[in-house]
C-alpha cells in the first residue's frame, strides 16, 4: 500500500503513560505529578497523559512508570496516533497555550527588569535565561510567545552592552 | 562479564558503561537491546525499566550504580552530579557542565553505533574523572 505523500497529512505517533497510584501516602503522588509537569506533557484524562513521540520521551515517561509502580501503583506506556488529525492539533494546541502561559511570564519578568540597575538586571538575564531553557525542553510546539520572550530578555543584554547604539536581537 | 543496556546510548548509560569497565569490571562486554525480553540470561542489565541498576526514585542508573556497588569515591559523586543533570536536568544539583555533555552525547548518538559511542566517551569520562581529581584536590579549578 502506498503512504501518504506528505507526512504532515497524518497523526503523529504519540507515547502515552497511563497510570494509577494509591490516593496514600501522598508524597510519591505529588513526585510524580511534579515530574509530568516538568515534561510537560498533554493530559488526556484523569491518569493519561501523552507526549510526542521519541527516543527521549519514551524514555522519560518509562522512568515516570517506574517510579509510579515502586510506589505501588500500576502504570503502562503505550505508543499511539490520534486517529484525525483534528484530534492530534487539539493535544498540541493545549500544550503550546501552557507554555505560552509560561513564556508570557518570562516576557513580563524581562520587563520588569528593564527599569533595574545593571548588575540587577544581568543577574535576571541569567535567571531568565535558564527559565527559558526549562521550557524550551518541554516545548514541543513552539507558540509566537517564544520569540518574544526571548527578545525581551536578549533586549536587556542589548541595552546594557551598547547604551547608545541598540542591537538587533538575534532570532532563532 | 556480560552487561546489557537500551540501545541508542545516551548520557547515563555511556557513564555507566565507563564507571562498569573502570571500576567493576575491567573485562565487561555490552550487549545493546532494543526490548527489555532480549536481554541475554548471563547478562546484567542496567538503565532499564524494570532492572535493579536502574533509575530508582530520584536517582539516576549511575547513581544507582556507585550505591550498590559501595563507591563511594568523591571524584565518582561529583560526576554522578554532572551526569544526574544532563540525564534529568531536574536541578537537584549545580552541574554548569551538564548541558554540554548532553548535547555533545545527543550529537553523537547521531553519527554513531552504540559501540563507537562508548569508544568515545571512554577518554572523556577518563579526562573528566582526572580533571574532577585535580579539582577536589586543588580545593579550585585546575589549570
Amino acid at each position: 500500500m502506498e503512504h501518504p505523500p506528505v507526512a504532515q497529512l497524518a497523526p503523529g505517533q504519540w507515547v502515552l503513560l497511563s497510570y494509577r497510584m494509591p490516593r496514600e501516602p501522598s508524597t510519591p503522588r505529588i513526585a510524580v505529578w511534579r515530574k509530568l509537569k516538568q515534561l510537560g506533557v498533554a493530559q488526556i484524562s484523569d491518569g493519561l497523559v501523552a507526549l510526542p513521540a521519541d527516543a527521549r520521551t519514551r524514555e522519560q515517561l518509562e522512568w515516570v512508570a517506574e517510579e509510579v509502580t515502586e510506589a505501588g501503583g500500576t502504570a503502562g506506556i503505550w505508543l499511539a496516533q490520534p486517529a484525525t488529525l483534528a484530534q492530534e492539533r487539539e493535544l498540541a494546541a493545549a500544550m503550546a497555550a501552557a507554555r505560552a502561559e509560561e513564556y508570557r511570564k518570562v516576557t513580563e519578568e524581562a520587563t520588569a527588569l528593564g527599569g533595574q540597575l545593571e548588575t540587577d538586571r544581568l543577574r535576571g538575564v541569567r535567571r531568565l535565561r535558564a527559565e527559558l531553557h526549562r521550557i524550551g525542553r518541554r516545548d514541543y510546539f513552539p507558540p509566537r510567545e517564544r520569540d518574544l520572550a526571548r527578545a525581551a530578555v536578549e533586549h536587556l543584554v542589548a541595552a546594557s552592552a551598547t547604551p547608545s547604539k541598540k542591537r538587533p536581537v538575534t532570532q532563532s | 562479564m556480560k552487561w546489557a543496556t537500551r540501545a541508542g546510548v545516551h548520557i547515563d548509560r555511556a557513564a555507566c558503561a565507563w564507571l562498569i569497565r573502570r571500576f567493576i569490571d575491567a573485562q565487561a562486554q555490552f550487549v545493546f537491546v532494543g526490548d527489555p525480553a532480549a536481554v541475554p540470561p548471563d547478562a546484567t542489565a542496567f538503565d532499564m525499566r524494570g532492572v535493579d541498576l536502574s533509575h530508582h526514585g530520584d536517582d539516576c542508573s549511575f547513581e544507582t550504580i556507585l550505591r550498590r556497588y559501595d563507591l563511594t569515591d568523591p571524584v565518582l559523586w561529583r560526576i554522578a552530579e554532572i551526569v544526574h543533570e544532563a540525564d534529568l536536568d531536574d536541578q537537584r544539583y549545580d552541574a554548569p557542565e551538564a548541558p554540554g555533555f548532553d548535547v555533545a552525547l545527543r550529537g553523537l548518538s547521531m553519527v554513531c553505533t552504540d559501540e563507537q559511542t562508548l569508544a568515545v566517551t571512554g577518554p572523556l569520562f577518563d579526562g573528566l574523572y582526572e580533571y574532577v581529581k585535580r579539582g577536589l584536590l586543588l580545593g579550585r579549578e585546575p589549570a
